[in-house]
C-alpha cells in the first residue's frame, strides 16, 4: 500500500534526525510532556492537593484567624460530634435530603413521563417552563421566594387564607416560624430543581428501546408493568447518577437557606451543614474547626455515595 | 535550527503562553492615586461624607481621599479575610456594631485595626463623647475604633390610631401601665400595640439593654442567663405568645412599613437612625406618627436603650495614621458636619456639644413637629452600654434560640413552671456560648464550665 510505503520511507529520515539532534534532542523529546503536563500540574498541586492536606492538618488545631492557632489533636473533631448546633445542621441536612430524594425526584420522573407521552400537545414549551426556573440565579430566586413567604402581605398566604377561608392567617410566617422554614426550603428548592432533574430522565426516557415496550405489550404487559420492568431498568444508570448528584447537592445546600433566612434560622432550624462551616471559618475565624466540619462532611457524603451505588447496583453497572 | 518535536502548532501554543505571560509580568501595578482608602457600608453615611471630604482635602493640601460604599457583608467577611492573608485592606473602615467585635478575636497583636487607647485619652474623646458607645469596639481594655453614633431608642408610634383607641402616650411611663393599655387594644391577628418577633432576640435585647444586662459583661464574660436576663425573658415571652399577646413582627423592610401604614402594629422600636428610615419608607403616615420615651421598667427608671451602632477604625496596614486619625476625626467630631449629617439621617453623634446646634431642635411634620434631635438627645446620656465581644453574633443567636423554646413552651403549657424553664434554657444555651469561648485559645472565659474548657 502507498501509505505504509510512505511511512516507511519517512522513519529512517525520522530517525537521523533524531540522531543528528543528539542528547538534547533526546533530553526534549523525554522532557516534553513533562513541560506540556507542568502547568496544570503545578496549578493542581498548589490550588487542590497542596490545600488538601493543609486541611487535614489545619482541622488539628484551634485557631483564631491564621495566625493564632493552637494544637488540639482530635479535640475539633471531638467536640463536633458533642455540639448541639451540628447535631441540628446535620438532622436539617438530612431531612432536605430526604425531601429532596423522595419528593423531588419521583416528581421531576413524573413530569419527564408525562412530557414523553404522545397525547400531550405543547411539550417543549411545557418543558421549557418546568426547566427554566434552573436558568435564574439563586440570589435571584431567594429574593423572590422571600416575597411569596412574605407575612401578612405574601402571595402564598394570601392564597392560602383564601383557600382556607382563614384557618390558615395571612401572617403565617414561613421563614419566621421554626417549623414552617424548612418546608419552605423545600418548596423553593422543588421549583428550582424539579426541572432540571426532568431533563436528565427526559433523556434517560428518550434512550430505552421501544421495541421493548412493544415487545412487553405484546406479552400482555399493562402500563404499570411496563413501567416496573421497562422503563425502571432502562433509566436505571441515569437514575443512580441523579440520586447520587441529589444527594451530594442536598448536603451541600446553603445559598438558599443563606439567602432566605440570612443564617440559620428561627432556632437554627434552616441550619445546614455547610453553612455551620461557613459561620465557623469565615464568622467565627476558627479555621481549625472549620476544616474539621468540611472533612467530616466529605466523608459522609462519600459514605453516603458508596452506600447509595451499592444498594442500587451501581457498581455492578459500572464493571459490566 | 532542530524543529520543534511536536510540531509547529503546539510550538506557537508555547511560544504564546510564553509572551502573554511575559507581557502580564511586564504590566505596570497601577499606583494609588488616593492617599487614604476609607470603606463604609451605610449609604447614608457616603453621602453624608461625600459632602465632608472636600473640606478635608481643602484643609490638607495634595491630600486626596477615595470613599468606597462597600456592602456589610463585604466589610464584615472580606476584610476579616484580608486582615488574615496581610492583603491589601483600606486605611479607615465603618464597621457596624454586631461585626466589630469579630475582628476582636484571636491576640491583640493580631487584630487588624489600630489600637486607639492612647490616642482617645490623650486628646479626651472618652471624655467628650458618650463613654458607653465606646464599650462596644473595647476589647482587653484597649479602644480600637471610634463610635459613630449613640442611637437611643424611642418608640415611634400611630398617634392618631392611639388617640382613635383613646390612649395617651404621656402616661405610658412605665412597661406596666404600657402592657395594660396594650391589652385593650390589641387583637391577636388583627392589630398589635408593639413590634416584638417571636422567633429571634431582635427587640429582646433593647428591654435587656435597659435593664443593664446585655450578652457579655464589660470583662468579656457571657452573661445572658443572669437575673436580669431571666426577668427580661419573664417579661417579654408573655407579650408575644399566649392568648394575651401584644406583640407581633413580619419582618424588615417593606412589610413592616406597610403594617405601621395598616395600622396592623401601631408602635415600633426606633433608634435615632430608624425615625429616619419611616420618614422616608412611610410617607403616607406623614404627621400621623409620634415619639415618645421607652416606658421604664420601674417608676422613675431609664426611659431609653440602644439599638445598633457603627465604629471607624483605622487598620494597622495604614501607612499614614496621623493623617487618618485626622480623618476620622474630622469625619466624626466637626459640628458643622455633624449639623448636615444629622439633618440627612437624624444619628445622634456621640459628640456631646454637638446637641445644642440649631438642626437638632428642628421640629419634625412626620413625627407631628416633635424636635427629633432634642427628643433623642435628652435620651443619648441615659443609653446604655453594650459590650462588644469576638462572640456577639453566636451569643445573639443562642439567646434567639432560648426566645424560641421559650415562647413554645409559653404557648404549649403557659405559666406552669415556666420561670424554671426561662432559667434552664438560658444557662443552657449561655454555657454553648462558654463552651465555644473556652475553646479558643485566648479567649478562655473565667466562667466557662470545667467539662467545657477540658473539652479539647
Amino acid at each position: 500500500m502507498s501509505t505504509t510505503t510512505s511511512l516507511e520511507k519517512t522513519r529512517p529520515a525520522a530517525s537521523a534526525a533524531a540522531g543528528g539532534g543528539g542528547s538534547w534532542q533526546r533530553w526534549q523529546q523525554k522532557a516534553a510532556p513533562y513541560l506540556f503536563l507542568s502547568p496544570f500540574l503545578i496549578l493542581f498541586c498548589v490550588f487542590g492537593i497542596y490545600p488538601i492536606f493543609k486541611s487535614i492538618t489545619l482541622s488539628l488545631y484551634a485557631t483564631s484567624g491564621p495566625k493564632d492557632i493552637a494544637p488540639v489533636g482530635l479535640g475539633n473533631y471531638a467536640y463536633l460530634l458533642r455540639d448541639p448546633d451540628f447535631h441540628r445542621a446535620v438532622a436539617n441536612t438530612a431531612v432536605y435530603a430526604f425531601w429532596s430524594i423522595f419528593l423531588q425526584l419521583p416528581l421531576a420522573l413524573g413530569l419527564a413521563i408525562l412530557l414523553t407521552q404522545k397525547w400531550v400537545a405543547g411539550k417543549n414549551i411545557f418543558r421549557w417552563a418546568i426547566f427554566s426556573p434552573n436558568l435564574m440565579g439563586q440570589v435571584f430566586v431567594g429574593v423572590l421566594f422571600a416575597r411569596i413567604f412574605m407575612p401578612q402581605y405574601g402571595l402564598l398566604n394570601r392564597f392560602l387564607e383564601w383557600v382556607t377561608n382563614g384557618r390558615i392567617p395571612a401572617d403565617t410566617k414561613w421563614l419566621n416560624n421554626p417549623d414552617l422554614v424548612m418546608p419552605a426550603l423545600v418548596i423553593t428548592s422543588l421549583w428550582l430543581y424539579v426541572g432540571f432533574n426532568m431533563i436528565y430522565f427526559l433523556a434517560a426516557l428518550q434512550g430505552v428501546d421501544k421495541e421493548l415496550y412493544e415487545a412487553a405489550h405484546v406479552d400482555g404487559a399493562n402500563a404499570l408493568q411496563q413501567f416496573q420492568h421497562v422503563t425502571l431498568p432502562g433509566i436505571k444508570p441515569v437514575t443512580v447518577f441523579v440520586l447520587i448528584t441529589a444527594t451530594i447537592g442536598s448536603f451541600q445546600l446553603f445559598e438558599l437557606p443563606f439567602l432566605l433566612l440570612g443564617g440559620g434560622g428561627p432556632d437554627n432550624r434552616g441550619l445546614t451543614i455547610v453553612m455551620y462551616l461557613y459561620q465557623n471559618g469565615f464568622n467565627s475565624g476558627d479555621l481549625g474547626f472549620a476544616a474539621a466540619v468540611g472533612w467530616t462532611l466529605a466523608l459522609g457524603i462519600l459514605a453516603i455515595s458508596l452506600l447509595q451505588m451499592r444498594m442500587s447496583g451501581g457498581f455492578k453497572a459500572a464493571g459490566d | 535550527m532542530q524543529r520543534f518535536p511536536y510540531g509547529g502548532a503546539a510550538f506557537a501554543l508555547f511560544l504564546l503562553t510564553l509572551i502573554s505571560g511575559a507581557l502580564l509580568l511586564a504590566q505596570p501595578i497601577p499606583k494609588k492615586t488616593a492617599t487614604l482608602t476609607f470603606w463604609t457600608f451605610a449609604k447614608p453615611h457616603y453621602e453624608a461624607y461625600l459632602q465632608a471630604i472636600p473640606a478635608f482635602e481643602k484643609a490638607h493640601p495634595g491630600v486626596k481621599v477615595d470613599i468606597q460604599l462597600v456592602s456589610g457583608e463585604a466589610v464584615a467577611r472580606r476584610l476579616r479575610a484580608a486582615f488574615w492573608a496581610d492583603l491589601d485592606v483600606p486605611d479607615l473602615v465603618e464597621t457596624e456594631i454586631s461585626t466589630a467585635g469579630t475582628f476582636f478575636r484571636g491576640s491583640l497583636e493580631n487584630i487588624g485595626f489600630t489600637d486607639l487607647t492612647d490616642r482617645i485619652r490623650a486628646e479626651g474623646w472618652d471624655e467628650k463623647m458618650v463613654a458607653a458607645r465606646f464599650a462596644p469596639y473595647t476589647t482587653r481594655g484597649r479602644i480600637f475604633g471610634l463610635p459613630h453614633d449613640v442611637h437611643p431608642v424611642m418608640l415611634a408610634y400611630r398617634r392618631d390610631l392611639y388617640e382613635k383607641y383613646g390612649i395617651n402616650a404621656a402616661e405610658l411611663d412605665t412597661w406596666d401601665k404600657f402592657v395594660a393599655a396594650a391589652r385593650k387594644v390589641s387583637i391577636p391577628g388583627k392589630r398589635y400595640m408593639l413590634e416584638l418577633p417571636d422567633a429571634d432576640a431582635g427587640r429582646l435585647e433593647i428591654l435587656l439593654f435597659q435593664r443593664d444586662g446585655g450578652y457579655f459583661d464589660a470583662d468579656g464574660n457571657c452573661i445572658f442567663d443572669n437575673e436580669v436576663a431571666v426577668q427580661t425573658m419573664l417579661f417579654y415571652v408573655p407579650l408575644v405568645a399566649g392568648k394575651g399577646r401584644i406583640g407581633n413582627a413580619l419582618g424588615w423592610g417593606q412589610e413592616t412599613n406597610r403594617a405601621l401604614e395598616d395600622g396592623f402594629i401601631l408602635t415600633m422600636f426606633c433608634p435615632d437612625w430608624r425615625s429616619k428610615t419611616f420618614e422616608n419608607e412611610v410617607g403616607k403616615v406623614k404627621g400621623k406618627m409620634a415619639l415618645m420615651p421607652m416606658p421604664a421598667v420601674t417608676p422613675g427608671g431609664r426611659r431609653t436603650s440602644t439599638w445598633g451602632g457603627t465604629m471607624i477604625g483605622i487598620t494597622k496596614a495604614c501607612k499614614n495614621q496621623d493623617l487618618a486619625w485626622e480623618f476620622a476625626k474630622h469625619l466624626y467630631t466637626n459640628n458643622q458636619d455633624l449639623a448636615e449629617r444629622f439633618s440627612g439621617t437624624y444619628i445622634i453623634p456621640p459628640v456631646k456639644a454637638a446637641w445644642d446646634l440649631p438642626a437638632f431642635k428642628k421640629p419634625v411634620p412626620f413625627y407631628s413637629n416633635i424636635p427629633v434631635g432634642t427628643a433623642y438627645a435628652e435620651l443619648a446620656p441615659q443609653t446604655p452600654p453594650q459590650y462588644g465581644s469576638p462572640f456577639i453574633e453566636l451569643a445573639k443567636q443562642k439567646l434567639g434560640q432560648a426566645v424560641v423554646a421559650c415562647v413554645a413552651r409559653y404557648n404549649q403549657q403557659g405559666e406552669r413552671d415556666f420561670e424554671a424553664f426561662v432559667r434552664r434554657t438560658l444557662t443552657e444555651k449561655a454555657d454553648e456560648v462558654r463552651r465555644v469561648m473556652a475553646r479558643t485559645p485566648e479567649f478562655k472565659s473565667a466562667d466557662a464550665p470545667k467539662e467545657a474548657v477540658a473539652a479539647r
